[in-house]
């Protein structure tokens, strides 16, 4: 039997120092997504596994404008803080609208910023074409029986999606994460954080082998702007997005002063709406303009038979969200 | 009607119910299995060798290795499914090629990631209009062809053509199958995930050669098996198999992903129905053709016309019913096979046919009511199909909607009503049960009959109290073991019916003793009296016309010495039928449902669903009542969740988890109303009718109408899902 290693890491330097020396080495944090990966479906290999679950890393504080989230801070917790409430509102309704109660009181933040994708094909040894797991070996579910998988910066190469919640509103609120690595710290803009697939979909992130997400920073909205979540899915709880979107506006006079919009469901990383937000500022706040915004925000689509409704519902998500944050009685 | 609480419920909510995977045997081992990666061809070459070497391993076991076992028999519910281990051939993906045992069941599984298999791979047929594949024609002869369908279609006032799809589905009891196999020399000991442990018992020892008496199946206590329990599938042979190679007891656990592929699933169907009707709404022809698929080499019950033919009084009916083989796993039984998917294709084409002759939906269906049956022309042995339809327009509210589609709006959401109607059909087998009255004078009920999560327990016991005048808690029921007297499948809504008629048959034949025994005892107030003077109550029996002449059956014993005195009963209701001079009928159903749909987002939530049921006279309204809400819940999966989805390339499942493969959750499913009507049934001796399938009837058509009537949008495939309605 092949066996794995553990290790309960009692300092970050040498947990980083760890994983950095052991190229098998991998971190284990709240454990919901790399224990199956590794135990149950066996698709990244057995190595050593450095528990990092009790690292001072764990809590949330207000810094200005700010907020310092750890890395080790639970999906339930950072849902209830209440300046996520009130200030960003949109991420508490993300986290919430994610896995079960069960699943958020042991996920955590830096865990979910680096989960890997639902897609079957990926999750299944016995499917051979998988870019993603054997480089150069194809991708079985372009073929396949493609559901929930990305239009957005796919290709034939891999159609994986970004599947996680929380990284649509940080992603919309330019969120940062700080990294531990053995060269010492560093900070990545979220939009840099993700790699898209291209002909490596293999290679998910920019970290190095060993760097841990160790605090996720996350910029406060200014007072009186609005936020919110649209998660679009079968059934009411406990199934991750077919589209989702997190919007936050700013609205003077009928104009909008200030747009974020990222998307989720649709997305091999999670999704900026850069044009659409463009189509937003010094708009009217109608009707008509979250329109343009939701056609700016689909360009060049990558579908398959079973991903084409996507395109359509990704606008009409985006219009919703922005009709609802925007105060419009719907 | 009563509302007894479940006998085993404190086992079952203590955690001490055992099912079969709770069960440890000294010196256990434990055996996981090796799938095919291809869904058609033949293996070219296994390689066990770096899994024989890997720690603990016991044995691996490949079709190239095994024992030989003898075909398995033909059961009253078909064919068996093929045995795997035959040959060097690939029919499905999924399908089982090596069985790895080691001494842990975490050792098993890594040895069976090193079982190196080559294939020799061909084209799979996996699709139903695939020229290639074989077709199935009235596989189970149960093809109706009444009056002249063609004809009565030509000349029709209004004709109706639609086509209607609906995707496979797998059952997916919650506990995982599971199979734990031991051998004392030649005698074979199973704890399996049987609804049917005569129909094991049986298939094992043909397998092996063993005479019956020499294998023993026990189940005590499911996890659920919604029809997945009903055949004798390789896991259980192979587990077994394994035992007998390595000599020691070998445990055998399904994971989820593999209850997808190996224990039948709810087989994809499509299905083209023809109606005509008057202008009055009266139909006059009936011709709908249904087909399936099947397993390649495989055989399985799946009749999805068989409810058409007796569901409403019309003349002209004619079933179809195909088979196409696929290099698919096998299906199987789900939970209302067949009614399930024929009444949504029957009871949306008449929601259809209501708006184009303009009649209410439910005034549609009392019109075409068949007060007899519509083949036999005799009388139902109970119906109370129009006081289902009527008491639940009733409640419903039925009469307060807006009668146009598309005419009630909340915000972002329409809102419809919808309803369908539910003819279920009548299923009987043998039944005999073992009855024995302690000299303590409480009784023991014995039956080779399973407790699938249905209550069987619970209305056995209440039964034998009711009888016999004692407590439920003073009656203990023996079933889940083959070795008991034989008992029919849980499974066709028949055991219920089945097993009360022949605890009445043994409670007779035991008071019958209990008076033999005293026919001459001088101190017994009760000799010389004959059966139909007396009755029980309190422990005792005494005269029906003088209550206190009597005594208690623990003096009866006492006084002649007797440990125990015990009678059988036998039932054969379907042997009885034959000229009953009625026609038995199985239960009848209302569904009515609101639904909200954001036409924008394509969402659809259900806010309401009312049941209406006539299930004969019954024995324990909670019961019954949970198992019309837990049928209600499959429905509504049915109706908006649940594909498994077949790899169109691979035939592989692409969502064999319960993360990917969508059932209902809490928040999917409203407030469930249930409310029974109509009284005991005149055939069955009890009065009773079954009610395990029947709550999953209906539900996809009340919805799918329900949608039609909030957004004038036609949804004839299922699951409705968000792309179709947005």
């Amino acid at each position: 039997m092949r066996g794995f290693e553990y290790v309960r890491a009692t300092d970050v330097g040498s947990a980083v120092a760890l994983v950095s020396g052991d190229p098998g080495a991998s971190y284990l944090a709240g454990g919901t997504t790399q224990l199956d990966l590794m135990l149950k479906d066996a698709v990244v290999p057995q190595g050593l596994l450095v528990d990092i679950g009790r690292l001072p890393l764990r809590g949330i504080a207000t810094d200005g404008d700010v907020l310092r989230v750890g890395a080790l801070t639970t999906m339930e917790e950072l849902a209830a803080d209440p300046v996520v409430a009130e200030r960003v509102p949109f991420v508490s309704e993300a986290l919430l609208a994610g896995a079960s109660t069960q699943l958020r009181n042991m996920a955590t933040i830096g865990g979910n910023l680096l989960q890997r994708t639902r897609c079957r094909y990926f999750r299944d040894i016995a499917v051979t074409d998988c870019n993603k797991r054997t480089p150069g070996s194809g991708c079985a579910a372009v073929t396949g029986a493609a559901r929930m998988h990305a239009i957005l910066g796919a290709s034939a190469h891999c159609i994986a999606l970004h599947a996680s919640d929380l990284c649509v509103p940080l992603r919309a609120l330019d969120a940062e994460v700080r990294v531990e690595g053995a060269a010492g710290q560093r900070t990545i803009a979220f939009a840099d954080l993700h790699v898209m697939p291209g002909e490596r979909p293999d290679v998910e992130t920019v970290l190095r082998h060993g760097e841990m997400i160790s605090e996720v920073l996350v910029p406060l909205l200014p007072a009186g702007t609005r936020s919110g979540y649209l998660k679009v899915r079968d059934r009411v709880s406990y199934e991750f997005a077919l589209t989702s979107a997190a919007a936050a506006l700013s609205i003077e006079d009928g104009v909008i002063t200030l747009a974020r919009l990222a998307l989720g469901g649709v997305g091999t990383v999670p999704w900026r709406a850069t044009e659409a937000e463009r189509v937003l500022v010094g708009a009217p706040a109608t009707a008509r303009t979250f329109l343009a915004a939701a056609e700016a925000a689909i360009q060049d689509p990558f579908t398959v038979p079973g991903t084409e409704f996507k395109v359509e519902l990704a606008k009409r998500t985006i219009v919703r969200v922005l009709r609802t944050v925007s105060g419009e009685q719907s | 009607m009563t509302a007894l609480d479940r006998v085993d419920a404190p086992l079952k909510v203590s955690g001490s119910a055992p099912y079969p995977s709770d069960f440890t045997l000294p010196d256990q081992v434990h055996a996981v299995l090796v799938q095919s990666t291809v869904a058609a061809g033949r293996i070219s070459a296994i390689d066990t060798t770096a899994a024989l070497a890997a720690p603990g391993v016991l044995a691996v076991i490949t079709h190239e290795n095994a024992p030989p076992l003898a075909d398995l028999p033909m059961t009253p519910l078909g064919a068996p499914p093929r045995f795997p281990f035959k040959d060097d051939r690939i029919i499905h993906c999924g399908q089982h090629v090596a069985v790895v045992v080691a001494g842990t069941h975490e050792q098993a599984a890594s040895a069976a990631r090193l079982v190196q298999v080559s294939y020799e791979t061909a084209k799979p047929v996996l699709d139903l209009d695939d020229p290639r594949a074989e077709v199935v024609d009235n596989g189970w002869g149960m093809e109706v062809d009444v009056g002249d369908a063609e004809a009565a279609l030509s000349s029709a006032e209004i004709t109706y053509e639609e086509t209607f799809d609906i995707a496979p589905e797998a059952n997916n009891p919650l506990g995982l199958f599971t199979t734990l196999a031991s051998w004392d020399s030649d005698r074979l000991t199973v704890h399996d995930c049987s609804q049917w442990p005569i129909m094991t018992r049986q298939a094992l020892a043909t397998a092996f050669g063993l005479p019956e008496s020499d294998v023993r199946v026990l189940v005590p206590y499911l996890g659920g098996g919604f029809g997945a329990g009903l055949r004798a599938w390789s896991h259980t042979l192979l587990a077994a198999l394994a035992a007998r190679v390595v000599g020691r007891p070998v445990k055998l656990v399904l994971t989820r992903p593999q209850m997808f592929t190996s224990v039948g699933h709810r087989a994809r169907s499509r299905q083209r129905l023809r109606l005509g009707m008057t202008g009055a709404g009266r139909l006059v022809a009936i011709d709908q053709e249904s087909t399936a698929a099947l397993g390649a080499e495989e055989d399985n019950f799946s009749a999805v016309v068989l409810g058409t033919p007796h569901a409403y009084d019309c003349p002209n009916v004619a079933t179809h019913d195909r088979q196409v083989r696929l290099n698919i796993p096998n299906p199987g039984f789900m939970r209302a096979p067949g009614h399930a998917e024929g009444n949504f294709a029957l009871e949306s084409a008449l929601d259809e046919l209501s708006y184009r002759v303009g009649i209410d939906p439910v005034e549609l269906r009392l019109r075409n009511f068949a007060e007899v049956h519509p083949q036999s022309g005799l009388p139902w042995s109970s119906n109370a199909l129009r006081e289902c339809l009527q008491v639940g327009a009733e409640r419903f509210g039925w009469r307060d909607r807006s009668p146009v589609p598309r005419s009630t709006r909340d915000g972002n959401w329409l809102v419809g009503y919808g309803m369908a109607g539910v003819t279920f059909g009548w299923y009987a087998a043998p039944c005999r049960a073992r009855l024995s009255i302690l000299a303590s004078g409480t009784a023991v009920l014995k039956a080779a009959a399973t407790d699938i999560g249905t209550g069987t327990y619970t209305i056995a016991a209440q039964q034998v109290a009711e009888l016999l005048g004692l407590r439920v808690d003073q009656v203990r029921v023996e079933i889940g073991d083959s070795d008991l007297p034989p008992a029919p499948q849980s499974g066709g809504s028949g055991l219920a019916v089945a097993l009360t008629g022949a605890i009445q048959v043994a409670a007779a034949n035991l008071l019958r003793a209990l008076l033999d025994e005293v026919a001459a005892d001088a101190r017994s107030p009760l000799r010389g009296r004959r059966l139909d003077e007396v009755t029980a109550s309190d422990g005792r029996l005494h005269l029906i016309d003088d209550p206190a002449v009597g005594e208690k059956y623990a003096d009866v014993l006492a006084r002649h010495g007797l440990d125990e005195l015990t009678a059988d009963g036998e039932l054969d209701l379907a042997a009885a039928a034959a000229d009953a001079g009625v026609a038995p009928a199985g239960a009848f159903a209302a569904r009515f449902a609101e639904v909200r749909v954001d036409e924008d987002l394509g969402l659809l939530r259900v806010t309401r669903l009312l049941s209406v049921v006539d299930g004969g006279r019954i024995l324990n309204e909670k019961t019954a009542r949970s198992q019309i809400i837990g049928g209600t819940v499959m429905g509504i999966g049915m109706a908006m969740f649940e594909e498994v989805a077949f790899d169109h390339a691979t035939g592989r499942v692409a969502n064999a988890t319960f993360g990917d493969y969508l059932i209902p959750v809490n928040a999917d499913v409203p407030d469930l109303d249930v409310v029974f009507v109509g009284g005991p049934d005149a055939f069955s001796p009890t009065g009773v009718k079954g009610l395990g399938e029947v709550g999953v009837v209906g539900v996809p058509a009340a919805i799918a109408n329900a949608v039609y009537h909030a957004t004038g949008r036609r949804i004839r495939s299922l699951p409705i899902t968000i792309d179709q309605l947005m």
